[in-house]
């Protein structure tokens, strides 16, 4: 009887309160800023260092490049950048090598799929993926003051 | 319906029959039914789990879909394969699927389960729990957040009206 009694006294006590639940797919979700989704990719910052494929811990980035295409310049041009999106795990790891922020990470998460296949994100795919993008990346890459 | 009757041919009706998808109204309204029912069995296998359980809980609550986790397999509609499948555990994976009563649907829930995840050069993980069991929908992420599981469950009851109103695959669009 006890219990019962204590039992309702929670319950009427929460009644009043203000609810918990949030309104997701009513409602768009607002993620943290440090929040980690999907990546972006910029061609034009990248460099061709390879950091990336060397530091991702499940080797799911490959990307080709080749020599700059205007001969008096020193350096290289990407030409594919793919991410398997299947085995990426979000580690940031990418993000913290990539010495321009070539690869950024965005805020998206609304990624469930029909198709492994889908999963497979090429350098259109994630060049376009250019909204949400995280205000915080790579604090040590070139051209950002600390 | 948009669907002509006399048009499907006799290798397409089998399989419409083994999908137990017919062209009526009727079935407009079993998915309409299954899609807002959707019990998911309890089948968290690594740290998914914990965000599977974060989903269940008041912050987000799956209750508002019509989602309630069961214990038994026999009782569940979907299966969230929530987390790593060790060569040791498919087995015992493919038994529960198979002691559900049809309909049936599988999500996998994770990286792991997609493809294997971080673990994807081990000798002791299944890559990907498509292997073993029909998946409908793959959410990635290491986990995916509450929001993201939210998001596939949506999906996946997007694809069960879809399929009984069009009587055609959701992959095939």
């Amino acid at each position: 009887m006890m219990g019962l009694i204590k039992g309702m006294g929670v319950t009427l006590k929460t009644m009043t309160k203000q609810k918990v639940t949030r309104k997701y797919p009513d409602e768009p979700m607002e993620m943290p800023d440090r929040f980690r989704g999907i990546q972006h990719f910029d061609p034009e910052k990248c460099i061709v260092c390879n950091q990336c494929v060397r530091v991702c811990p499940t080797d799911c980035i490959s990307l080709t490049g080749r020599k700059h295409p205007d001969p008096g310049k020193r350096g290289k041009v990407i030409d594919t950048y793919d991410i398997n999106f299947e085995i990426c795990i979000l580690c940031d790891l990418c993000t913290e090598v990539c010495p321009t922020e070539a690869v950024v990470m965005t805020q998206h998460f609304e990624l469930a799929v029909y198709t492994r296949d889908e999963l497979f994100k090429d350098m259109g795919w994630l060049h376009e993926n250019d909204s949400k993008i995280r205000s915080v990346n790579n604090v040590n890459a070139r051209g950002v003051k600390k | 319906m948009d669907l002509d009757l006399e048009r499907i041919q006799p290798n397409e009706e089998e399989e419409l029959l083994k999908r137990n998808i017919m062209t009526t109204t009727l079935d407009n309204v079993k998915a309409w039914a299954r899609s807002n029912s959707l019990w998911p069995m309890t089948f968290g296998l690594a740290c998914c789990a914990i965000e599977m359980m974060g989903t269940g809980a008041a912050h987000y609550d799956m209750d508002r879909f019509g989602s309630f986790f069961r214990a038994s397999p026999r009782q569940s509609d979907v299966m969230i394969v929530a987390g790593t499948v060790t060569k040791k555990m498919g087995p015992l994976l493919r038994r529960l699927y198979d002691q559900m009563p049809e309909p049936k649907w599988v999500i996998a829930m994770g990286s792991c389960a997609t493809a294997g995840g971080p673990y994807v050069k081990s000798y002791a993980v299944i890559k990907g729990v498509d292997q073993i069991v029909p998946v409908d929908v793959y959410i990635p992420g290491c986990p995916p957040n509450p929001a993201a599981l939210i998001y596939g469950i949506n999906k996946l009851q997007e694809k069960i009206r879809y399929e009984a109103k069009t009587g055609k695959k959701v992959t095939d669009r």
